[in-house]
């Protein structure tokens, strides 16, 4: 960033105001657009019935209710499936830390017979779209005993290769030095991963973190396909899909716009808090790999 | 780099390895090995009976299960097409705008693009089924103002799919106008000013450095986005159902609906694998096209 700011101050460029007119018309139209569909969620889960049923459209509700989102609550169990949707990000993304840094830091610390090529094979996968794995998967997982229940949609998911990749990254940059020294001082590997290498990395934990809490509230097929009608364990993003069937015409949309913002609500605030990581993490995955 | 932790390097290495090894790497080799059997996916994988090539001739056959899976493959191919050539264009362009310093504003303009990446794709497809409502929705309502005749969205087969890929740029153009900065972030702000001193224009300057530098991040893009569109499923699922008339019958859609929901595991992984082949030729078409391009 730096650079690029002090690039353009010291540029003679001749800035005509019509460019800096244009510009600042063309990022405003991006960022309402960008918006809009977010913001319209909101307006109409505060409308009444009657407005939402109005043709032309209403924009703004005038007398703003939050019926629809008490309507929700009568169809779907928002308590329960918020509660499942937490388990199952909560409980995958603590295993995906744990095993990605365990095997981000066996990946840039030691060396070992095979390790480029493990570390292909593995990176291979993060190209491999789920749909590729799911008919064996499904199988797999109803054979041992964990189909219908949040353990099946938990499970499968504990470790991934974007989560070692990014970790390698970052973990390689640690000094040996600092490494070396715990070691004279007869500290156990773990250890030493854990209490010395891991809070130096932290904010690539952190971003890791929250890509793979959002990654796993948001995600419906495989909770779908494990599932199979167990409504006891449906995560909300589920729930909310039988919103849409529960009726289909324009009577429902305060209902579904409720239950769209109740599920963006959670994913929405960490990022607006955290932001900064996640979009760190994206720029080093991209610029370094 | 240290050696001589042979033993701590099994240990740390192990959960992530068995876990990736039994829940992906294995089940993609199932998939392969049914691909080849006849198998219902309500039975065990010993029940499986080996068929040959009978899965493919199927799915490439001329009865309902190929003209299904061949449409989707078709609707796939489109949709992936789309969504890539109008997300890679945009996230340039938002990304110049972001990255430029001549107007304020770029990193709330980064923001409020990105916040939709972290929207879930179920909420994202709720609200656009509304947003898409002929009568009541906002779309048409704006596009009256400007005068253009209501349409159809995705009621209609001839802009089903399209409309489709409209709400998933929506949803992934923030991610990849990241990406944009990053790759922009790294060009030397020498070269600009060394072209500017050469006399060239910003326009010319876009042409002979921003895109030629761009190309690595643009590569990288193009493959996370390609990637990420055979992944649809929650529109097609929740609003479409694949309809109307087959017209957003995708992949991910199609091949869940005859592997799970009709327990053809065969077929369905015989599809499955196909897409896998596909996939993996696209993206080496990709590189070899951009290395021919490196040596020019």
């Amino acid at each position: 960033m730096s650079v690029a700011a002090g690039s353009s101050s010291t540029l003679p460029r001749r800035r005509p105001s019509g460019r800096k007119a244009l510009l600042a018309t063309l990022m405003l139209l991006v960022a309402v657009a960008s918006a809009f569909p977010l913001l319209w969620m909101v307006l109409s889960s505060l409308k009444t019935t009657a407005e939402s049923m109005q043709v032309p459209p209403v924009w703004i509700p005038r007398t703003p209710t939050f019926d629809a989102y008490e309507k929700v609550a009568g169809v779907v169990n928002v308590g329960r499936s918020m509660w499942n949707s937490l388990v199952i990000a909560t409980i995958t993304t603590a295993g995906i830390l744990v095993t990605s840094m365990m095997a981000g830091y066996a990946f840039a610390k030691y060396s070992f017979p095979g390790r480029t090529l493990l570390f292909s094979a593995l990176l291979a996968t993060m190209f491999l779209p789920p749909i590729v794995t799911l008919i064996p998967l499904y199988r797999m997982v109803g054979s041992i005993g964990l189909n219908a229940s949040l353990a099946g949609i938990i499970v499968p998911n504990l470790a991934n290769a974007f989560g070692i990749f990014l970790m390698r990254q970052f973990i390689a940059g640690v000094p040996d030095d600092l490494i070396d020294a715990a070691r004279m001082d007869g500290a156990s590997e773990l250890l030493i991963l854990f209490k010395i290498v891991a809070p130096t990395v932290a904010p690539a934990i952190a971003a890791l973190a929250l890509f793979a809490f959002v990654y796993h509230w948001n995600s419906y097929l495989w909770p779908l396909t494990v599932l199979q009608g167990n409504a006891d364990s449906y995560p909300i993003v589920i729930s909310l899909s039988r919103l849409l069937s529960y009726n289909r015409g324009a009577m429902n949309t305060g209902l579904v716009m409720a239950g769209a913002t109740l599920a963006v609500l959670p994913p929405l605030i960490l990022f607006v808090f955290l932001q900064r990581f996640f979009v760190d993490s994206i720029v080093s995955s991209a610029v370094k790999g | 780099m240290t050696n001589g932790y042979r033993a701590s390097a099994g240990i740390m290495l192990a959960p992530a390895v068995t876990l990736i090894g039994v829940f992906i790497l294995l089940p993609m080799l199932l998939t392969v090995w049914l691909s080849f059997n006849d198998w219902s996916t309500q039975t065990p994988f010993a029940e499986a009976r080996f068929v040959g090539l009978a899965n493919f001739q199927d799915i490439f056959g001329s009865t309902s299960v190929g003209r299904d899976f061949k449409g989707a493959l078709v609707n796939t191919a489109i949709y992936t097409a789309l969504s890539v050539a109008i997300i890679l264009p945009l996230s340039v362009l938002f990304g110049l705008l972001v990255h430029q310093r001549d107007v304020g504003g770029g990193t709330l303009l980064r923001t409020v693009l990105f916040s939709t990446y972290m929207v879930p794709m179920i909420a994202v497809a709720l609200v656009w089924s509304k947003l898409y409502s002929p009568s009541e929705g906002p779309f048409n309502q704006m596009l009256g103002l400007v005068g253009v005749s209501p349409q159809p969205w995705l009621s209609s087969p001839r802009s089903a799919l399209i409309s489709i890929v409209l709400l998933n740029v929506w949803q992934q153009v923030g991610y990849f106008t990241v990406l944009a900065i990053a790759g922009l972030t790294q060009i030397p702000g020498s070269l600009y000013e060394a072209a500017t001193l050469d006399g060239a224009n910003r326009t010319e300057q876009f042409r002979f450095i921003t895109l030629p530098l761009l190309r690595r991040t643009l590569l990288f893009s193009a493959v996370i986005a390609i990637i990420n569109a055979v992944q649809v499923f929650e529109p097609v699922a929740l609003i479409t159902q694949g309809g109307p008339v087959g017209s957003t019958n995708v992949l991910t859609y199609h091949i869940r609906r005859v592997g799970i929901e009709r327990a053809q595991g065969g077929l369905g992984s015989a599809m499955a694998v196909m897409l896998m082949l596909s996939l993996i030729v696209v993206v080496c078409a990709l590189f070899a096209f951009m290395n021919r391009k490196d040596d020019e």
